[in-house]
C-alpha cells in the first residue's frame, strides 16, 4: 500500500482587503446563480435523459488552483468531488500560458478523472481582461462513449478502460475557437448514438459560454480584485460555518462497517467497506483505508466523493457548494484502495458503492448526532432499468432507460421516504410510464411499491419498489447490479433491516419469475422483467411504534398483517381494528426479547 | 356600463369597479373573513357604495383554491387507475431535489393507498386498446369507494391524453354508482403525457373541487340574493377568466388567480402607453414576484409545483410565468453563525409584523430599514392611519445588526435594503436574461405595497432606463382583474416527427379543440385563437412552444414551423441544430373571448408640482442624508414633473425617486420615470 494521500490545504491566503457586507452577500448569491443557471441551460437543451432526467451532470466555476468557486445544486450528488483535480492536471499539461480563449478541453481519462468514461467533462478557460481567472466546467454523463458504456454505463465485468470505451485525455476539441475536425470525426465515429453525444457536447460547451457571460458581468460591475477576496472570503466563512456544527459533536472516533456482496467478478466474495471518522475540536478526518484494495472488476473508482457527500450532509445540506464547504474536512484514501485506483483498473461503475461508503459514514455518526442520524437506506443508485435494441419497423437504436428509488430509513422523529434515489443522487427523476412507452417498443405492467419491503422500526423505513416491464421487440437487458444481501439496509437504535433489490425475468411460456444477473442478456419479444429496489431500515424499538401508524400501515396495505404482529407485536383484527388485549400482551412477551438492528455503537 | 372586481387575498378583500358613464372608479377594502367568505364579498360590494343590481359584470379572483389545498381541507378523494399504477401517485419521480439533505420529504399524496383502486384496462401509447375496460373492477372500485363515503373521485388511466375511451366510460359508470360524488377525470383537466403529473393535477381538482365548486355556485346564488343580474367570472392562473360553470369543473384552474392579475394590469397599462414590453414587479409583505410581459402578452408556464418543486404537488395547467422570491417588505434581517448579513426569506408577516408597526414584532425588517432611511414617513403611512415607531425602528436594526457588525444604524439600514434589492434584481433577472431577454429592453412597472419603494433601485441595478408607477398600485391585482379576457387553455399529447408530421390529422385535433373551447365561450363573438406547438429536437425532453398559425397546419408548412423553431431555440439558448431532426410532442390551443376594452378617464392638468414638506432622507451614502421633497400623488396633475430626490406618497404605498430621476404624470395618470443611469 501506498502512502495515504491527503486531500490538499486551502492555498496560501489571497490578500484580503476589507469587503462591505452588502458586496460580500451580493456575491455570495451570484457566484451560485451562475452554476444554477448554466445548470438549467444544459439541462433543457441536453439530448439523453441522463442529463435531462437523471440530472447525471454537474456545473462549475474552478480557479487555476483547482480550488470550486461555485457548483450547481441539484443533479447527482457525487459529482460534489473530483472536479479541482482535473484542471490542476490540465494546468500541468498545458501551463498557465498555454490556455487561450475560445479554447475547449474535452477529457474522461480515469488516470486523474477517476470516474466512468461516460463521464465526458468539457471545460474553458475564463479570462478577465487577458488574465486566466478560472476554468468553466461541466461534467455530464453521455449516453455512449462506445465499447461497453451504453446506458448507464458498462458493467462490472469490463475488464480495462479499452473495453469500456473512447479514452479522452485533456485534448483540446477547440483551439482558440477552430475546431480539431480529425478529433470530432475519432469521436463521432467511435460512439453509438453520435447524434446524441455530440450534441450533449454542444450543451456543455454553451453552457460553459454562458458561465463567462455572466462571469464577465460580474467582474465589470465590481472589479478583478473584490470578486477575488470575496471568493476567498467566501471559502473562509464556509469553513467556519462547518467548523461550528462539527465542533458541537463530542470529540471521539467513530467507525462502521458495511459490505457488498462481491464486486462483480469474483462472486461470492465481500467488497468490505469500514470507515473511520475522527472528530476533533471542529475538525473532521474520515479515514477509508478499512475499504477493501482495488478490484480487477469495474467498481474502482479515485473520488473523494463518498466522504464528501457524507461530510455535507451532515454540515450543510442545503447551503451552496463550494472549496470552504470541505476545507475541515480531511480525507485519507491510500493509493491501491477500491476508491483511489490506480490506471488503468476498471472504473466502469466507478459509483455503484459510493452510496454505501456514503451510508456508512453516517451510521458511524450515530452516536455522536443521534437526532440526525436517519437508519439505512436502499444504498444502491437505485434499480436501473436498461433495455436496448433495435427496432425492427424502424430500424432505429433505442435504450430504455430509467431509474427506480427505494426506501429510505427510519429517522428520530419519523418514517423514512420510499421509492426515492440513493444518497448520491438529488434531483434524480424516474422516467415516467408514458414517455417510456411513448418512446420505446416496451409496456410498463407496473411501478409498485413493495409491501413489507420496510425495516421495522418505532418509525419504519420506506418501500422498496418493483417495476415490471415487458418487451414488445426482441432486445437485450442490462441486469448489472451492486447487491447487499449481506448487508442490507440496516436498522438503527434497534430497528431491523430494510429488504434488498434484485432482477428478475420471465421468458415468453414460463409462469414464474426468477431472479437473474448479467450484462447484455438476449431475450425474446413478450419476456417480463421485474426491477425490484430495496426498503430502508427501521428507527428505534418496532415494539415502541404507536399501534395507531401499525394499524394505518396495514390499512394502507404497507405492511402485512402478520408483519404487525410479528415484527410490531400489534394484532390487527380483519376489520382494521387494533385487538389491544391481544397486543398488550404479545408486546409484553415480546419485550426484552433480541430486536437484529444495528445501533449507533458498533459496526456490523 | 358597470365592471367590478374582487381579489380576496390573505388579509384583505380587494374591491375596484368602474362606471363607464360616469368615467368613475369605486374603491373598497374590507378584512378578509376565511370563514365567511361570500358574505365578505357582498359586505364589501355594499361598502362600496354600489347597488348590486347596477353591477353588469363582476370577476373575483380568491385564494380559496390554493388554500384549500396548502391546509390540506380538501374532499375525502378517490383515485382509480390503470392496472400496475396504484402507486404512481405516490412514487412520483423518485427524485429528492435536495440533493444533500437525509431528511428530505416527498410530495403527500392526496388520496390515502386505500383509497385508490386498479381497473383492469390498457391503452397503448399510440392510442390502441391493449386490454379492453373491465367493468367488474370497476364497479367493485365504485363500490368500495361508495362504501367509504368519499366526496370526490379522479381517474387516471395511462395513455388517456391519447384515447380517453376508458376514461369517459368509466366516468359514465362513476357518476351512475355515485352520483353525488365530485368527478375529475384526467383527460378532461390535461391531455398531456407523464402519468404522475396529470394525476397529481387531477387529483388535486378533484380534491378541491367539492369546497371550491361549492363555493363558486354558493357566490353566484348569493349574488343573485342581492339583485345582481351581471356576469360572473371567475380569474383563473392563466391571466384570463372563466364563467362559474367552467370553474365548478376546472377549480384547479384558478390555484394563482391572485398575483397574475397584476400582470394582467401591467401588460394592459403597458400596451395603452406603447410599451409592449414590460416587466411586472410586485412586492408585498412576504415576497416579490416577477413576471414577463412581451408584445402585450404575459409569458406562459406549462404548470407547477404548489409548495416548492422539493416536495410539493405538481399542478401542470397553463399560467402565468412568475418568479417569486422571499423578499417583502416584512422579511427580517439576521445574522447567520459566521457573522454574514441575510434578508429573508423568514417574514414577520402582517402579525407582529416590523418592529415599527408597534404590533410585538422584534426582528428587523425591510419594511423597518426603510423607516429608518426616511423612505417610508412614520407620520403618513396607509394615510396616516397607522403611526410607524422609527424610534423603535432604528434601536431593533442598531441592537441587531448594526452592533455585532460594527456599522451605524444607518449604514445597516442601507446594507438590508440593498440586500433585499439585490434578491428582487435576482427574480427579474430569472424572468428575462435567464429566458434570452436582455432586460435593458423592457419597462419595470411596480405594484404592492413595497414595490414603488424599491423599484428605482432595481432598475438601476438592471440597468433598466424606465419605471412606471401605474395607478392603484396597492390595488393592482384587482385592477388587472377588471381588464382581462376569458381565456381557456387546452393541450393535447400528439407525438410525432415533424417531417412526417400529419397535418391533416393535426388540423382535425385542432378543430375538437377549437369546438370544445368556444362551446363554454361568453365572449365567443370576439374570440381569437392561439395555437402553439411544443417541439423539440429527436432525443431531447424539453420542448419549447412554437407559435403556429392555422394556416400553416393546413398548408402543412414544415418548413416554415422549423424556422420559427429554430429561430426561437437559438434566441433562447444562444445555439441551435438546422440539420437535426426535430419532433413534435404537444399541440396547444389558447382561446381568448376578448372582453370589452374599459376607457379609463384621462387625469386633468393641474400645473406645477407642489411638494407638500421635505423629509431627510438617505439613499447612496450612509453619511448623509439628503432633503427630499415629498408629494400627494393626488395632487399631481397629467403633465407634471417631480425631479428625484423626492417622494410620491398615496394610500397604499410610497414611491422614492432617487436623486437624478425625472418622474412624469401621463394623461392617463400613471408615474412615468426616466431612472438616472447608474455611474
Amino acid at each position: 500500500m501506498s502512502k495515504p494521500i491527503k486531500k490538499p490545504k486551502g492555498k496560501a491566503k489571497r490578500s484580503v482587503k476589507a469587503l462591505d457586507a452588502v458586496t460580500l452577500e451580493v456575491i455570495r448569491n451570484a457566484l451560485p446563480a451562475v452554476a444554477n443557471e448554466m445548470a438549467a441551460d444544459l439541462q433543457r437543451t441536453s439530448y439523453n435523459m441522463m442529463i435531462y432526467e437523471v440530472r447525471d451532470f454537474c456545473t462549475a466555476l474552478i480557479d487555476p488552483n483547482g480550488e470550486l468557486i461555485s457548483q450547481n445544486v441539484g443533479g447527482v450528488s457525487h459529482f460534489v468531488a473530483d472536479l479541482g483535480v482535473l484542471i490542476v492536471d490540465g494546468m500541468k499539461r498545458y501551463g498557465a500560458k498555454g490556455f487561450k480563449p475560445g479554447d475547449v478541453i474535452i477529457t474522461n481519462h480515469q488516470a486523474v478523472a477517476g470516474q466512468h468514461l461516460n463521464n465526458v467533462v468539457i471545460y474553458m478557460p475564463y479570462f478577465y481582461k487577458g488574465e486566466l481567472l478560472m476554468f468553466n466546467m461541466v461534467r455530464a454523463h453521455w449516453i455512449d462513449i462506445g465499447g461497453t458504456s451504453t446506458g448507464f454505463g458498462a458493467g462490472p465485468q469490463v475488464a480495462d478502460p479499452w473495453f469500456e470505451g473512447l479514452q479522452l485525455d485533456q485534448l483540446k476539441i477547440y483551439e482558440g475557437g477552430i475546431l480539431n475536425e480529425t478529433l470530432y470525426r475519432v469521436i463521432k465515429d467511435n460512439i453509438r448514438f453520435p447524434e446524441s453525444s455530440l450534441g450533449d457536447m454542444k450543451s456543455q460547451m454553451a453552457a460553459c459560454r454562458l458561465g463567462g457571460r455572466r462571469m464577465d458581468e460580474l467582474f465589470d460591475k465590481y472589479g478583478r480584485d473584490t470578486i477575488l477576496a470575496a471568493i476567498e472570503q467566501i471559502f473562509r466563512e464556509t469553513e467556519q460555518k462547518c467548523r461550528n456544527v462539527v465542533a458541537k459533536l463530542p470529540d471521539g472516533v467513530y467507525e462502521a462497517s458495511a459490505s457488498i456482496d462481491d464486486d462483480g467478478v469474483r462472486k461470492g466474495e465481500p467488497v468490505p467497506i469500514h470507515v473511520k471518522v475522527t472528530v476533533k475540536g471542529g475538525g473532521m478526518t474520515i479515514d477509508l483505508s478499512g475499504c477493501s484494495l482495488e478490484r480487477k472488476a469495474g467498481i474502482n473508482s479515485r473520488t473523494l466523493a463518498g466522504a464528501r457527500v457524507a461530510y455535507k450532509a451532515l454540515t450543510g445540506p442545503l447551503d451552496p457548494v463550494n472549496e470552504g464547504s470541505f476545507r475541515a474536512l480531511d480525507v485519507i484514501i491510500p493509493e491501491g484502495n477500491i476508491m483511489m485506483a490506480r490506471f488503468p483498473a476498471p472504473m466502469a461503475g466507478w459509483s455503484a458503492i459510493v452510496p454505501t461508503v456514503v451510508d456508512t459514514i453516517v451510521a458511524a455518526l450515530a452516536k455522536a448526532m443521534p437526532g440526525k442520524v436517519p437508519a439505512g437506506h436502499h444504498g444502491l443508485l437505485g434499480g436501473a432499468v436498461v433495455f436496448f435494441g433495435m427496432h425492427p419497423k424502424t430500424n432505429k437504436r433505442f435504450v430504455v432507460q430509467s431509474l427506480e428509488g427505494g426506501g429510505w430509513g427510519g429517522r428520530p422523529y419519523e418514517d423514512g421516504e420510499s421509492g426515492t434515489v440513493s444518497v448520491c443522487q438529488g434531483d434524480v427523476r424516474n422516467g415516467s410510464i408514458e414517455g417510456i412507452e411513448l418512446k420505446c417498443p416496451v409496456m410498463v405492467e407496473s411501478r409498485a411499491l413493495r409491501r413489507d419491503s420496510c425495516g421495522a422500526g418505532k418509525h419504519r423505513g420506506g418501500l422498496g419498489i418493483d417495476m415490471e416491464v415487458s418487451n414488445l421487440v426482441e432486445g437485450h437487458w442490462n441486469f448489472e447490479q451492486t447487491r447487499r444481501t449481506k448487508c442490507p439496509p440496516w436498522g438503527l437504535w434497534n430497528g431491523t433491516a430494510g429488504d434488498t433489490g434484485a432482477y428478475l425475468l420471465k421468458l415468453p411460456g414460463e409462469s414464474v419469475f426468477r431472479e437473474t444477473s448479467g450484462a447484455r442478456l438476449p431475450v425474446p419479444v413478450g419476456a417480463h422483467a421485474i426491477v425490484r429496489t430495496g426498503g430502508g431500515g427501521g428507527w428505534g424499538n418496532p415494539l415502541e411504534r404507536d399501534p395507531e401508524r401499525v394499524r394505518s400501515d396495514v390499512r394502507e396495505d404497507l405492511i402485512s398483517r402478520e408483519a404487525a404482529r410479528d415484527l410490531y407485536g400489534v394484532v390487527v383484527g380483519s376489520d382494521f381494528s387494533i385487538d389491544r388485549a391481544a397486543t398488550a400482551e404479545l408486546r409484553k412477551q415480546r419485550q426484552g426479547t433480541d430486536q437484529s438492528g444495528r445501533n449507533g455503537e458498533r459496526g456490523s | 356600463m358597470i365592471v367590478v372586481a374582487i381579489d380576496i387575498g390573505g388579509t384583505f378583500t380587494d374591491l375596484i369597479g368602474f362606471d363607464d358613464r360616469a368615467k368613475r372608479f369605486v374603491e373598497a377594502k374590507s378584512l378578509t373573513t376565511p370563514a365567511h367568505l361570500v358574505q365578505g364579498i357582498i359586505d364589501c360590494i355594499r361598502k362600496s357604495g354600489l347597488a348590486a343590481s347596477a353591477i353588469d359584470e363582476l370577476i373575483h379572483g380568491s385564494t380559496i383554491a390554493i388554500n384549500t389545498l396548502i391546509e390540506r381541507k380538501g374532499a375525502k378523494t378517490g383515485l382509480i387507475v390503470t392496472k400496475g399504477t396504484r402507486d404512481v401517485y405516490a412514487i412520483g419521480r423518485g427524485n429528492r431535489p435536495e440533493a444533500y439533505n437525509l431528511l428530505f420529504h416527498r410530495h403527500r399524496p392526496l388520496v390515502p393507498r386505500h383509497l385508490t383502486f386498479e381497473v383492469d384496462e390498457r391503452i397503448q401509447a399510440g392510442g390502441a386498446v391493449h386490454r379492453v375496460l373491465d367493468h367488474a373492477s370497476l364497479k367493485a372500485a365504485c363500490a368500495a369507494l361508495k362504501a367509504e363515503g368519499v366526496e370526490a373521485v379522479a381517474v387516471c388511466f395511462l395513455h388517456s391524453y391519447v384515447n380517453p375511451d376508458h376514461e369517459r366510460l368509466a366516468g359514465e359508470a362513476i357518476r351512475a354508482a355515485l352520483p353525488d360524488t365530485y368527478l375529475s377525470l384526467s383527460h378532461e383537466i390535461l391531455r398531456e403525457y407523464r402519468e404522475f403529473e396529470r394525476t397529481s393535477t387531477t387529483a388535486v381538482n378533484a380534491y378541491i373541487g367539492p369546497k371550491v365548486g361549492g363555493y363558486v355556485k354558493s357566490l353566484n346564488a348569493n349574488l343573485g340574493g342581492t339583485g345582481f343580474r351581471g356576469d360572473l367570472s371567475i380569474m383563473r392562473s392563466n391571466g384570463g377568466v372563466m364563467t362559474p360553470e367552467v370553474a365548478q369543473e376546472r377549480p384547479v384552474a384558478m390555484m394563482e388567480s391572485g398575483p397574475v392579475g397584476g400582470i394582467i394590469a401591467s401588460a394592459r397599462v403597458g400596451q395603452a402607453l406603447g410599451l409592449p414590453n414590460v416587466i411586472s414587479f410586485d412586492m408585498g409583505g412576504t415576497t416579490a414576484k416577477a413576471s414577463l410581459v412581451r408584445d402585450g402578452e404575459p409569458t406562459m408556464a406549462p404548470g407547477y409545483y404548489v409548495g416548492g418543486y422539493a416536495s410539493g404537488d405538481p399542478v401542470m395547467v397553463p399560467m402565468i410565468d412568475v418568479v417569486e422570491v422571499g423578499a417583502g417588505g416584512g422579511s427580517i434581517a439576521w445574522i447567520d453563525d459566521i457573522g454574514a448579513l441575510k434578508v429573508g426569506p423568514q417574514s414577520a408577516g402582517a402579525d407582529p409584523g416590523p418592529i415599527a408597526y408597534r404590533g410585538g414584532g422584534t426582528e428587523p425588517t425591510i419594511t423597518d430599514a426603510n423607516v429608518v432611511l426616511g423612505r417610508l414617513d412614520p407620520d403618513n403611512f396607509l394615510g396616516g392611519q397607522m403611526k410607524l415607531d422609527a424610534a423603535a425602528a432604528t434601536d431593533g436594526i442598531k441592537k441587531k445588526i448594526a452592533d455585532p457588525l460594527g456599522m451605524t444604524a444607518i449604514a445597516a439600514a442601507q446594507a438590508i435594503v440593498e440586500i433585499g434589492i439585490n434578491k428582487m434584481s435576482l427574480a427579474v433577472r430569472e424572468v428575462s436574461v435567464e429566458k434570452g431577454y436582455d432586460p435593458r429592453d423592457f419597462t419595470l412597472v411596480a405594484s404592492g405595497g413595497a414595490g414603488p419603494l424599491h423599484v428605482l433601485a432595481i432598475a438601476r441595478e438592471l440597468h433598466i432606463p424606465q419605471v412606471i408607477v401605474p395607478l392603484f398600485p396597492s390595488h393592482f391585482s384587482a385592477l388587472g382583474m377588471l381588464l382581462a379576457d376569458e381565456r381557456h387553455d387546452f393541450i393535447r399529447t400528439s407525438y410525432a416527427d415533424l417531417a412526417s408530421l400529419d397535418f391533416e390529422q393535426l388540423v382535425t385535433v385542432h378543430e375538437e379543440m377549437a369546438k370544445e373551447a368556444m362551446a363554454g365561450l361568453r365572449h365567443a363573438k370576439n374570440a381569437e385563437l392561439q395555437v402553439h406547438l411544443d417541439i423539440r429536437y429527436v432525443g431531447q425532453e424539453f420542448a419549447l412552444s412554437v407559435p403556429v398559425t392555422l394556416a400553416q397546419l393546413k398548408k402543412a408548412d414544415h418548413r416554415a414551423i422549423r424556422l420559427a423553431f429554430d429561430r426561437l431555440y437559438e434566441h433562447r439558448y444562444a445555439h441551435s441544430s438546422p440539420d437535426e431532426a426535430v419532433e413534435m410532442v404537444n399541440i396547444r390551443l389558447a382561446v381568448v373571448g376578448k372582453r370589452p376594452r374599459l376607457k379609463f378617464p384621462a387625469l386633468k392638468a393641474t400645473g406645477k408640482a407642489k411638494p407638500v414638506r421635505t423629509r431627510k432622507v438617505y439613499f447612496d451614502d450612509p453619511r448623509k442624508a439628503s432633503v427630499a421633497p415629498v408629494y400627494k400623488r393626488a395632487s399631481l396633475g397629467a403633465g407634471a414633473k417631480v425631479a428625484g430626490p423626492a417622494l410620491i406618497e398615496e394610500h397604499g404605498t410610497t414611491t422614492v425617486l432617487f436623486p437624478g430621476d425625472i418622474c412624469k404624470v401621463a394623461a392617463s395618470g400613471e408615474l412615468i420615470i426616466a431612472v438616472k443611469a447608474a455611474t
